[in-house]
């Protein structure tokens, strides 16, 4: 212990100069129970990990060898279809319009109507000839590297629930989200920004809104930070103070805390709110850095479909879309990129109650082409190696209109989500629905079976991700979940 | 189907061999295979299979496991003879089939298990230190029996002795101060309370001043409120205003100021409404709910909605008062602690007549004022009908108000009328919807409604039945849930036709009446007056209104423009009247709700397979956890007399949990951590006490003193422990690091509201207006989404943080990264993260530039122009000492070329400024 006391006192940015920090780290700082503290010395601790309090963000290892290092979720709110996207069932199109013989009289918004055809034409595809709409072709161009899973089912069919259900785990408001517990985890390779970063929809905020990035009762470190290509981070900048004004308070501040640690030696805790403000400074010019797609080349533009002048809301998604690899491409451990915002009868968002046809032609001419923009690109790049990609949403849709609608009501029972990218076998299809698609039959899987299978790809037992919370060792998964070994490479 | 191998092997094996010997024979097999996942340390999916009882008993999900001579029935066998390498168990590698013969020999032969040849004990979950009686007062073994307050000291003192390390020396006064002030208020003292200090260093009057300060309750408060998840909105996706919650966080804000006992405090909060505290009860429903609309109109949603929303409150009674996680038991009896889940639907039961809602707050003044509002309202709705007759006229050179979502009406002079046809061409969003179209003749009559025989059609609807649909718009029945909703973005009409012509003079419409929406909104439209000989002519549109403005959520007050002076006399002393009446009916109804449940005949509860709704089992009458006592009662007992019951138990000097976690969440309150790290947590997987006969003496004083948290207190921030420099020893350190044995005073950063509260305080701007209807955070007070901060400062949102409007999972844009709970789930203790987000908005905030300034002029204008003094002033204010004479030097040339307000912009983010010394 004596040995590093002295050294404590050394002004933050000493501490925080990164390549000075990790090199010097087993003698600057000295201490084994140091070594400890960042995980330098293996890998996690048993029951997760241990929070150096100067580098929340430092990056920490595994329980096992990762094939993903980093994720992008690309987060469809309001709840897709999947029969008209990824789960063709063609006994619809024969069942066309008469009803479903003991169906329920009544689902989640009111009286059940007849059957339905899907909305969209299907086709093979590809090496594998998966069965894809046509409401998304240029994702369906690249099914032969996805895994979907068809099998999926949530314990919420409401919004709000379900999707805290998708995101923490849990029905209940105030659990930890999946990216707080993978940077809790696994910090992040970038120190220079946020090591979560969620992104939400150009059309507003999904439903739920910041359960979707929250906390829980995990540190304050590892909520998600909000940015987009329409709003950056706040407080990057104090309004109206000028440069040397700001230089001036910075140094002042500056030498009140070595002062005052100086009077204190040997209190990690004031080092660390001393080192924050060294990272902060840091933020400052790499954020505005990565929100700056000017230096993106017009072919890179256009690949995203940024430079669509028709399409405001889909330029915007796909600007996010570039923000989302630009992160990735930094280091940074999580991204969750939101598409569909807050319940509005379907309009802003993938809640097709009322109109399904007519409000998914919009929606999916926002998502298609820029989030298969997003995968080429992260592939031509060799990113997608290291990082895994999810498309999720909170649940399905039923096989029947709703009466005197044109839209489908929630559906819990059996829906799709899929994955590709690093650690995932490419051109699954596993688990699946009924043949009109209102149940899963096969392989089924509860959403924490999806979520399990995400940490694992991080090297993450999900059941070894634990916090200790009033009396509970909680996890992701509850006290659930299997990997689905089906969808690994 | 075949006969799988293994059985013809069994045969062979069965009937060549000795009967099979569970010693000899099986529990070797278990002990390999299984007991690594199934025996002592570990049992997974709940299932042990070095006890025989429990073994017996099964898993979470497959019970009973083994079920004598039927092998072929016993999940056991299945598991390990499935051919789902996912299941099959061991999951390492499947058993030899000479192993799986004998376990297979030994269920067939009648799974003979003899009593007692278990090598593990069965450990009585009940002999547990936080579950066993106070001991009695006299009793205790204080090391060395002195007056109470020094014996706290002895307890510590004891302890370090034994550790080998000893008490820091005592902290200079000034940080003690701080220390005190800052654990008492939430605020630092201020320079003259310093110096008064300084002068006469009595330590018990600083601490008398403190805990009669109104600031006491609002500190500790905010401790309470953290543990039981309060906000001021209703949670989930639609994340509505609570609009009624604050009376029971201004409860608990006088309970700490007025010292309640505790025992009485708890009863309020579970009985308040039998106690003349009907705020109190806000407790039971301060969890997130979901609202009737948000919930699916399927049966099975519905009682998974009820059963989460009961649950929440068992949860809340059970980690608050007992320290218990009994909500862990409500899938399964609990894995460690003595809960079954049978215990934990019988807790269920004490509360299942228990509704999340708004009751009638019953003061004496509210049932005055109440009273008067139910007289006043069929005066208000007489002058409504009379007053209707008075909007000003269309088209009469007159501005008319403002199209509103919640009504409009359209005056004319009377016209013959066949046919009326509405016409949307514009709406603020999405497609138009109407709740209902009124129309009147010269008798006052609407002729408008299907009852009447009126006929309808449209250009077009967006049907979702029962809630939107074309005959919606007559059936003389108003909101959402009642309405037209056109099928085109923007545009629609619709059409009435009248069973005869009538002389009609006013049309009535809105989006929703109720109130409750203002999207979809007719922002321009037409309205057109088809007669008997089928021709068309316009008699109203938006042309002649208030150019319609989205930010104006105010309701239209009725104006005299466009009267007539004859009807302009005869209409303004109706409209004074209904002003003064509505105002006090508002004011009458606002004191008298609040949200604290409302209660019925309670449900029947019965114990769930799983905590699946859909799968009930045996009916379950109220009973506290048998483990600690013995107290149930019937099942006709009514509702008021369940929750009466759970509350004396709970608040009774024998409950061994009540006080001791009590005690601990207070000693938490001051040091940082309890002597039970876990305060939430007092079951076995809890961390034990670090000293457990402090711990146990505490909480004997505290009952002896009449369960005073204001004793406590002075015990402890008097103490030797208490007044210790928190500076760190490195030998010490290194003995514990963590400081659990208090070897000196562990200092940490201030939380959330106490930074943004000792800002206000220093930059002179904290308003101490006390209770009442919280403050905006943010540009609306709950919903779907928006939240965007409010940057500007009044003083209204410069009051202490508690009274914020608190919204559910949105973090407060400054001080939510200081770990500022979400209300989401508990918090019992508030971790104290450091990240470079709470340095952004810490350094460049809008609420730090602007008290920053404040600060500044506020420094200016008590000591002047001189530079020197203004340094002095502001340290004394922020640091509450004067700065050293380097430190002076140094800021006098920043202040000279940039201001003071840089300063006051260091000082706030200074680790001085920010942490308890």
């Amino acid at each position: 212990m004596s040995p590093h006391v002295e050294h404590l006192s050394i002004p933050g940015r000493v501490l925080l100069d990164r390549r000075g920090f990790l090199s010097n780290s087993a003698t600057a700082l000295g201490s084994i129970a140091l070594t400890n503290l960042l995980g330098l010395d293996g890998l996690l601790a048993a029951n997760g990990p241990v929070i150096d309090p100067a580098r929340p963000y430092a990056p920490r290892q595994p329980h096992f060898s990762a094939k993903a290092k980093n994720v992008v979720v690309i987060f469809c709110a309001g709840a897709v279809s999947q029969l008209e996207t990824w789960d063709y069932k063609p006994e619809l199109i024969k069942w066309d319009n008469k009803p479903l013989p003991g169906g329920p009289a009544v689902t989640f918004q009111g009286p059940a109507g007849n059957l339905a055809r899907p909305q969209y034409a299907f086709r093979p595809r590809g090496q594998t000839g998966k069965w894809v709409s046509d409401m998304i072709p240029h994702l369906a161009e690249l099914t032969d590297d996805f895994a979907f899973v068809h099998s999926l089912t949530s314990k919420s069919n409401t919004h709000g629930p379900a999707e805290n259900f998708l995101s923490t785990g849990f029905n209940l408001d105030g659990f930890p989200s999946l990216g707080a517990w993978v940077t809790y985890a696994l910090g992040s390779e970038s120190q220079e920004l946020p090591s979560y970063v969620a992104i939400p929809d150009p059309r507003g905020v999904p439903q739920n809104g910041a359960n979707n990035w929250g906390p829980g009762f995990l540190p304050a470190a590892f909520q998600g930070t909000t940015m987009s290509s329409k709003s950056p981070v706040r407080h990057l900048t104090a309004p109206g103070v000028s440069a040397n004004a700001d230089q001036a308070a910075r140094s002042l501040l500056q030498k009140m805390n070595a002062r005052h640690l100086e009077e204190h030696p040997g209190d990690q805790k004031l080092a660390a709110r001393i080192a924050s403000y060294e990272l902060a400074a840091r933020m400052q010019l790499s954020v505005p850095e990565i929100n700056d797609l000017s230096t993106e080349p017009a072919h890179i533009l256009k690949l995203y479909g940024a430079d669509d002048t028709q399409n405001a809301d889909k330029a915007a998604f796909a600007k996010n879309c570039i923000l989302a690899r630009r992160l990735i491409e930094r280091g940074v451990r999580f991204v969750q990129l939101f598409n569909g915002a807050y319940a509005s009868g379907g309009k802003l968002n993938w809640d097709g109650h009322s109109d399904l046809k007519g409000q998914y032609d919009v929606h999916a001419s926002i998502l298609d082409q820029p989030a298969a923009a997003l995968i080429r690109d992260l592939k031509q790049r060799g990113l997608l190696q290291d990082t895994l990609v999810v498309w999720c949403t909170e649940f399905g849709r039923m096989p029947f209109f709703q009466k005197g609608a044109k839209g489908r009501d929630h559906n819990p029972d059996g829906f799709t989500c899929w994955m590709t990218g690093a650690g995932v076998r490419p051109g699954v299809s596993h688990g699946e629905c009924d043949e009109l698609g209102q149940k899963a039959v096969k392989d089924i899987h509860p959403l924490y079976d999806f979520n399990a299978t995400i940490l694992h790809l991080l090297g993450l037992d999900h059941e070894r991700l634990t916090f200790e919370h009033n009396g509970f060792q909680r996890r992701l998964t509850n006290v659930e979940g299997h990997v689905i070994r089906e969808m690994l490479a | 189907m075949p006969f799988p191998l293994w059985i013809s092997a069994l045969i062979t094996v069965s009937a060549i061999a000795a009967p099979v010997d569970f010693v000899r024979d099986v529990r070797p097999i278990f002990q390999h295979h299984c007991y690594s996942c199934h025996g002592e340390k570990k049992q997974k999916s709940g299932l042990r299979l070095d006890i025989k009882s429990l073994a017996f008993k099964g898993g979470d999900k497959h019970a009973p496991d083994i079920i004598a001579s039927k092998p072929k029935d016993s999940p056991l066998i299945h598991f390990i003879t499935t051919d789902d390498e996912d299941k099959l168990m061991p999951p390492k590698g499947k058993l030899s089939s000479t192993e799986i013969g004998t376990l297979t020999a030994w269920i067939n032969e009648g799974a003979a298990w003899p009593d007692g040849v278990d090598l593990a004990k069965l450990e009585d979950r009940r002999d547990h230190w936080s579950f066993k009686p106070l001991p009695r007062r006299g009793a205790f073994q204080a090391p060395s029996a002195v007056e109470n307050r020094r014996s706290l000291d002895a307890f510590i003192d004891a302890k370090l002795k034994e550790k080998g390390l000893t008490m820091s020396p005592e902290a200079d006064p000034i940080s003690w101060l701080r220390r005190v002030t800052f654990d008492l208020t939430g605020l630092p003292p201020t320079p003259e309370e310093v110096a008064e200090f300084l002068k006469h260093k009595d330590h018990a009057a600083v601490v008398e001043r403190l805990l009669t300060s109104p600031r006491y309750g609002e500190r500790w408060a905010q401790h309470w409120l953290d543990v039981v998840r309060y906000a001021d909105t209703h949670g989930f996706e639609v994340n509505t205003e609570r609009p009624n919650a604050w009376p029971y966080r201004d409860y608990v804000i006088n309970a700490f100021n007025n010292d309640t006992p505790y025992d009485r405090f708890i009863k309020e909060q579970l009985i308040g409404d039998a106690m003349g505290q009907d705020a109190a009860t806000g407790f039971l429903v301060t969890a997130s709910v979901l609202l009737p609309g948000q919930i699916g109109k399927d049966d099975q949603s519905k009682r998974l909605a009820r059963q989460d929303s009961i649950d929440e409150i068992v949860v809340n009674i059970g980690q608050t008062f007992l320290g218990l996680s009994i909500g862990c038991a409500r899938c399964h009896d609990h894995k460690f602690d003595p809960i079954t889940a049978k215990d934990y639907y019988a807790m269920q039961a004490f509360v299942a007549g228990v509704e999340y809602g708004d009751r009638d707050l019953r003061t004496p003044e509210a049932e005055v004022a109440r009273a008067e509002a139910a007289r006043l309202k069929p005066r208000l709705a007489e002058i409504d009908k009379e007053l209707a007759r008075f909007v000003p006229l269309v088209k009469s050179g007159a501005e008319r108000p403002m199209i509103n979502a919640r009504e409009n009406a359209d005056r004319f002079a009377p016209t013959k009328a066949k046919r009326v046809r509405f016409t949307i061409k514009a709406t603020n969003n999405l497609e138009p919807c109407i709740d209902e179209l009124e129309v009147f003749n010269t008798s006052g009559e609407n002729v408008a409604l299907a009852t009447a025989g009126t006929l309808r059609k449209s250009g077009g609807d967006i049907g979702v039945a029962e809630r939107h649909e074309l005959r919606f718009i007559n059936d003389g029945r108003y909101g959402n849930g009642r309405s037209w909703m056109a099928s085109e973005i923007g545009k629609g009409w619709v059409e009435l036709e009248f069973t005869k012509e009538q002389t009609i003079e006013r049309i009535v419409w809105g989006r929703d009446r109720e109130g409750k929406f203002a999207d979809r909104l007719a922002i321009d439209y037409q309205i057109e007056i088809g007669d008997n000989a089928g021709r068309w002519h316009n008699v109203a549109d938006a042309s002649d209104r208030q150019t319609f403005d989205p930010k104006n959520k105010k309701l239209v007050k009725p104006t005299l423009n466009g009267l007539s002076s004859d009807e302009a006399k005869r209409a303004k002393p109706l409209m004074q009247e209904k002003a003064d009446i509505e105002a006090k009916i508002r004011a009458a109804e606002n004191e008298q709700k609040v949200f604290a449940g409302t209660f019925r005949a309670p449900d029947e509860i019965h114990l769930l397979n799983r905590g699946d709704p859909e799968q009930p089992k045996e009916p379950v009458t109220p009973a506290v956890l048998s483990a600690l006592a013995d107290l149930n009662l019937p099942k006709e007992s009514v509702e008021q007399v369940r929750r009466k019951t759970l509350a004396e138990w709970i608040a009774s000097p024998q409950n061994p949990l009540t006080a001791r976690v009590m005690v601990n969440r207070i000693w938490q309150g001051h040091f940082g951590s309890g002597l039970v790290p876990t305060p939430s947590d007092f079951g076995h997987l809890g961390v034990k006490p670090s000293h457990p006969e402090l711990l146990d003496w505490l909480a004997a004083e505290f009952i002896r003193s009449g369960w005073s948290v204001k004793h406590m207190h002075r015990l402890i921030v008097l103490s030797t422990t208490y007044r210790q420099s928190s500076m760190s020893n490195a030998i010490a350190a290194d003995k514990d690091a963590d400081v659990r044995y208090l070897w000196c005073f562990p200092s940490h950063r201030l939380e959330a509201e106490s930074i943004r509260d000792s800002m206000l305080a220093v930059s002179g701007q904290l308003n101490l207006k006390m209770q009442g209807r919280g403050f905006n955070l943010f540009d609306q007070r709950g919903g779907l989404s928006g939240f965007d901060p409010i940057e500007t400062f009044t003083p209204d949102n410069q009051r202490r943080m508690i009274y914020a409007h608190k919204v559910r999972r949105e973090p407060e844009t400054v001080f939510g990264a200081f770990d500022c709970p979400d209300a989401g789930q508990s918090t019992a203790i508030r971790r104290a993260s450091t990240t470079p987000i709470q340095a952004l908005n810490l350094f460049n905030s809008r609420f730090t530039l602007t008290q920053a300034e404040a600060f500044a002029s506020r420094v200016i204008k008590e000591v002047g122009n001189d530079p020197a003094k203004q340094i002095t002033r502001a340290y004394q204010l922020a640091f509450s000492r004067a700065p050293t004479r380097e430190e002076l030097a140094e800021t006098e040339i920043i202040i000279k070329q940039h201001g003071l307000v840089t300063l006051c912009r260091a000082l706030f983010n200074s680790n001085e400024f920010l942490f308890v010394p």
